[in-house]
């Protein structure tokens, strides 16, 4: 525990969430919702390092998992069921995706478990579109529910929500479990010889992402009002969530949230620059990984650990 | 007839899916590289081609040299800026190079999509025709353009089986993809056949590219989705193999027709979808893949 | 009392029979050696044995349950512990971590270690010497730490069995003495202890029993001196009587300049020596062996040659350095490599491996080369449009030599061209050596662990034992001087 209060990465993040939850005294509604759908991006990725970083799969489809989390919750929002039990369902379905995506997927070696999760966000976007009836297709579903409609109270869900799991996930990555899940990652047979159940953790560590991923997805409906295949399904917000996990130093959990952070930041504050934003932001991410592929957090904590 | 129909656009929709997936699945084999920008890299190619034409006036062919040559360029700025340096850095362990690698180029495709959409807007494209007007196929009035581009992806498909099978350096660099220790041990520079290979991937990309902008255009926003359907026909195929990709290339590319001439073009893509999970499931090495 | 009974032990893959009917019995408090060269099925045996690899067929039996099909994490919890020939530790956690990862139990609930761990994880440490270190990382520590952190891991959980692979290698003798300690304390904890090498010699003081295996079945067992005298043992490790026909070094032309001069060449892989400041030289024509046994260090040394593995020392060739040039133009300055793995292209002819070969000739030249090439090894004639893959192995090996051959070589570097393959077959490759070295002005650096195949054509040879040359000289003083040592 000592140690704990000696690492530059603890009082980083600890400074870090100081300040965002002082933030909505000084700052705009504006900036404040941004950084909202940025702290749910931010459990998308830290949920997504917690499956690459430590049990070693790439999963290339995140958007799968928060996309299920995101459309049950809407849709049987439509239905009249209220808003709490839709986020229950909405984490309960991804859970189940989760795991019927993950069991014959864990079989396949190398890119074959990557393929696999990119080709099941390619089978949601293309259902969304096919079963528009139910799900808005390609213009989107419209909630009619919301979490709120204060601006500093949607913000504090988002932050504390962000918080509360980037505490359960950091935990879960610094303990016995978490352990025997690196262990899974970087050398599945000596795991095996030393007595591990590789299949159950990596199956374990999936459908704790799907449950994070699921639940942030369903939570960001209630949020935005509206889902839809651009803005929740797609390749591209998969991207993003692997691109900020990897950005901001994989295999720490925090780095995770750090680099959604920062890509939502940049990618607003450089909007002035119209639709050079997403090439300039794009272009850092690479430069980053180019040279720095310990990502952010490396740059921030350097000598502190081995990457 | 509705038959012949399908038939003939099937045919020269899947040539064209042929050559571009022949492309990424050459890079993979011999580099090991899935190169996640080759989408943008044949929109590259098409726009290219296009302001070459709209800006600087230029006629067909030219248009479609300029085309090509922008890929091939850009094909080894891939290769040199992002995959090289990402497979030799030492601060990355050796199995995370393919997840950076892939990220990477991701980042690369997107950083090219951006550029195209900044300098020349988001909006469809098409790339003046080198043939025009139509023709009578037993009774189905076929655009003389769709055969040209059927026509010139099976030439340059067997160029470079000439290329791969008969002569000495295509066969240097067949072996390559089969061992490249191999090679090195038998004097061949693999740094050397790594150029080739990219400048190869460059030209048929280019090509591809500027054959689909001729035949349906394309947009800033083509570029997403023409990566994943060479990766989903790749897979399929079976990474690394040629034959493959030429074999599923065809397997989608009528599936798609089929479809939307007699379903619904909405749901066009879903048949080789799940044909894809398919072959995840019962076959992941895919119909031919080796590795 | 014995704990494991392994019985009728039959390993398959494809048509390739690795282990042929296995049947041994491993007592509590024991320390079987199990022995064979390279391709004998002694690793796979302890895969088998570990679950690691399912068995074709056959038992593993472990106190009265069986084991044979299981996956290795019950067969791990049932109380097997494994110590890989390699170090696999986990290198972003330090040593204590690592040994902690051992100590717990297979669950999903466990968000706070158990005091208990850590207080074992301390204690397994100090037996086995890595108290000193247990905060550091693994990158930071020397061989012999990571060895013992593997000794740690395998018997963290209290197994009754351990399975070692290849103990010593790597070790300096200070460090096999101490580990020989650590492994005879297994034997004290009454615990079955079964030693997987190649080299009867280096376990004999350590083993109570030795199983010999060659081509996957039991050739001997017994003490580790019955095996040692045992004449099949002897002729299969040690080649039976050898005839040699040297010709003396004076009468090569290049004595003050040898046409390959290794000097002081020492490389490290990762934290191993693979090789310590070797010093050889090969004559312009001459024949040289050096025989070694598996994990000497030849390869090593071939590769560093070939410019395939970074070295410390000079290596010159024709006089000028090789330092800094890539393997391909090594290759194409004329010295060709023929490795162990062969690296044939599967997918291509014989005919098409050939040419590769060729590529640097002009056709005539080629041509000439292949005629030529055909008539040294007529079975790839008549194999020419076959696909590479289709090959046996000695035909492959056949392949792979006459490809090399095809680039003119001034100097052929042969690894162990005999490895696994059929006696016959050896017959045709030392008949086809033969002539190669009567009818060209050829250079030979032949490595081989077997000595009735690398001892009759050579003019000299140096024996490689643990990374250093300990003997060079004439092949018929080799079985009186180096022999001995060498079983």
């Amino acid at each position: 525990m000592h140690a704990m209060f000696r690492s530059r990465l603890f009082w980083i993040a600890f400074v870090g969430c100081i300040v965002a939850l002082l933030l909505p005294l000084k700052v705009s509604g504006y900036i404040l919702g941004l950084l909202t759908v940025a702290y749910y991006f931010g459990v998308f990725s830290m949920a997504w390092d917690l499956l690459f970083g430590f049990a070693g799969e790439v999963n290339f489809g995140p958007a799968f998992l928060i996309g299920l989390g995101a459309y049950t919750a809407g849709i049987l929002n439509g239905y009249g069921v209220p808003v709490y039990p839709c986020i229950a369902a909405g984490a309960v379905m991804a859970v189940i995706g989760g795991v019927v995506l993950a069991l014959p997927a864990l079989r396949l070696r190398g890119p074959y478990f990557g393929l696999t999760t990119l080709v099941a966000v390619l089978i949601m976007m293309n259902l969304i579109v096919v079963f528009a009836g139910v799900t808005g297709g390609e213009i989107g579903l419209t909630v009619p529910d919301v979490l709120s409609v204060n601006a500093d109270t949607n913000y504090y869900i988002a932050l504390i929500f962000m918080i509360v799991s980037g505490i359960i996930l950091y935990a879960l990555s610094r303990s016995p479990v978490g352990l025997i899940l690196q262990a899974s990652g970087q050398d599945p047979i000596e795991a095996g010889a030393l007595g591990f159940n590789v299949t159950k953790h990596k199956l374990t560590a999936f459908i704790i992402s799907a449950f994070f991923s699921g639940l942030a997805g369903a939570l960001l409906v209630f949020y935005m009002g509206t889902a839809s295949v651009g803005t929740l399904v797609s390749i591209s917000v998969g991207v993003q969530v692997i691109i900020a996990a990897v950005l901001g130093g994989r295999r720490t959990i925090i780095g995770a949230a750090i680099g959604a952070i920062f890509l939502i930041a940049a990618g607003e504050a450089l909007r002035p620059l119209g639709e050079l934003s997403t090439f300039i932001v794009s272009a850092i991410a690479l430069v980053v990984i180019l040279f720095v592929p310990s990502g952010l957090l490396g740059i921030l904590t350097r000598g502190e650990e081995h990457a | 007839m509705l038959a012949l129909q399908i038939l003939v656009d099937g045919f020269a929709i899947s040539a064209l899916y042929a050559l571009g997936a022949t492309g990424f699945t050459l890079i993979f084999g011999v580099s090991g590289v899935l190169n996640l920008s080759h989408g943008a890299l044949m929109v590259l190619g098409a726009v290219a081609a296009w302001a070459a034409t709209n800006e600087l006036h230029a006629g067909a062919y030219l248009a479609a040299l300029f085309g090509i040559g922008s890929t091939l360029i850009a094909a080894f700025a891939t290769y040199f800026v992002v995959v090289r340096p990402l497979q030799t850095s030492r601060a990355i362990p050796k199995e995370e190079t393919e997840i950076f690698v892939l990220t990477g180029t991701l980042l690369w495709g997107i950083m090219i999509q951006e550029l195209i959409a900044y300098f020349f807007t988001d909006n469809a494209k098409t790339v003046l025709p080198i043939v025009e007007g139509v023709v009578d196929i037993f009774g189905v009035r076929t655009p003389q353009n769709e055969i040209f581009t059927a026509v010139i992806c099976w030439v340059v498909i067997g160029v470079l089986w000439l290329i791969v099978n008969k002569t000495r350096s295509g066969k240097a660099v067949l072996a390559a993809s089969m061992n490249p220790r191999g090679v090195t041990l038998l004097g061949f520079e693999l740094s050397r056949i790594y150029i080739a290979i990219w400048a190869i991937y460059g030209v048929l990309a280019g090509i591809a590219g500027v054959l689909l902008g001729m035949f349906l255009g394309v947009s800033s926003y083509s570029a997403g989705p023409l990566t994943g359907s060479a990766f989903s026909i790749v897979v399929l195929g079976g990474l690394g193999s040629v034959s493959g990709s030429l074999v599923a290339a065809y397997v989608v590319g009528y599936l798609e027709t089929v479809t939307a001439y007699m379903i619904n073009p909405a749901y066009r893509f879903i048949p080789a979808l799940l044909l894809l999970v398919a072959v995840m499931y019962v076959r992941p090495q895919g119909l031919f893949g080796r590795r | 009392m014995t704990r494991l009974a392994v019985d009728g032990l039959v390993k398959r893959y494809g048509g390739l029979v690795a282990v042929n009917g296995v049947s041994f019995e491993l007592q509590g408090g024991e320390i079987l050696g199990l022995i064979g060269p390279n391709g004998s099925g002694k690793s796979t045996v302890m895969k088998l044995i570990m679950g690691i690899e399912r068995p074709t067929a056959g038992s593993v039996n472990l106190d009265g349950i069986e084991m044979a099909n299981w996956p290795s994490h019950r067969v791990a919890r049932q109380g097997v512990g494994i110590v890989f020939q390699h170090s696999r530790p986990l290198h972003r956690q330090t040593v204590l971590e690592n040994i902690k990862l051992a100590l717990l139990p297979d669950s999903l609930l466990r968000l706070f270690a158990d005091p208990q761990v850590d207080r074992r994880a301390r204690e397994i440490a100090a037996r086995v010497g890595l108290s000193h270190v247990i905060d550091r990382r693994p990158g930071t520590l020397p061989f012999a730490d990571l060895r013992r952190m593997e000794l740690a891991k395998a018997i963290a959980r209290d197994p009754q069995v351990v399975l070692v692979d290849e103990p010593f290698a790597g070790l300096t003798p200070t460090e096999v003495a101490t580990f020989s300690e650590l492994i005879r304390g297994f034997r004290e904890d009454g615990r079955a202890v079964l030693l997987v090498d190649h080299n009867v010699k280096s376990v004999a003081a350590l083993v109570d029993r030795v199983f010999a295996l060659y081509l996957g079945e039991r050739i001997a067992e017994g003490t580790p001196d019955d095996v040692m005298r045992n004449e099949t043992v002897r002729r299969v490790y040690l080649g039976g009587s050898i005839e040699t026909a040297a010709r003396p070094e004076s009468t090569f032309q290049d004595a003050d300049t040898p046409l390959l001069k290794v000097d002081k060449v020492s490389v490290l892989y990762g934290k191993a020596q693979a090789l310590q400041s070797v010093d050889i030289h090969v004559h312009e024509g001459e024949f040289v062996s050096v025989v070694g046994l598996n994990g000497a260090g030849k390869t090593t040394l071939f590769n560093a040659i070939s410019g395939l593995v970074p070295h410390s020392g000079a290596i010159r060739w024709r006089g000028s350095a090789l330092q800094g040039k890539t393997p391909a133009s090594i290759a194409r300055g004329g010295i060709v490599q023929v490795p162990e793995g062969r690296e044939l292209f599967p997918d291509m002819t014989v005919r098409e491996n050939l040419d590769l070969g060729g590529n640097h000739l002009d056709a005539k030249e080629a041509a000439a080369q292949l005629e030529w090439l055909f008539d040294l090894f007529p079975i790839l004639k008549s194999r020419q449009g076959q696909v590479a893959r289709t090959l046996s192995g000695g035909e492959q090996q056949m392949l792979t030599i006459a490809r090399a051959l095809m680039m003119k070589p001034k100097l052929l570097i042969l690894d162990e061209p005999t490895l696994g393959l059929a006696p016959v077959i050896l017959e045709l490759l030392s008949k086809a050596l033969e002539k190669l070295r009567q009818t060209t002005p050829i250079t030979v650096l032949l490595g081989e662990q077997n000595v009735t195949f690398a001892l009759p054509h050579a003019d000299r040879v140096y024996v490689l034992e643990h990374a250093r040359i300990v003997w060079e000289g004439p092949p018929d003083r080799f079985a009186a001087e180096a022999g001995t040592g060498y079983l």
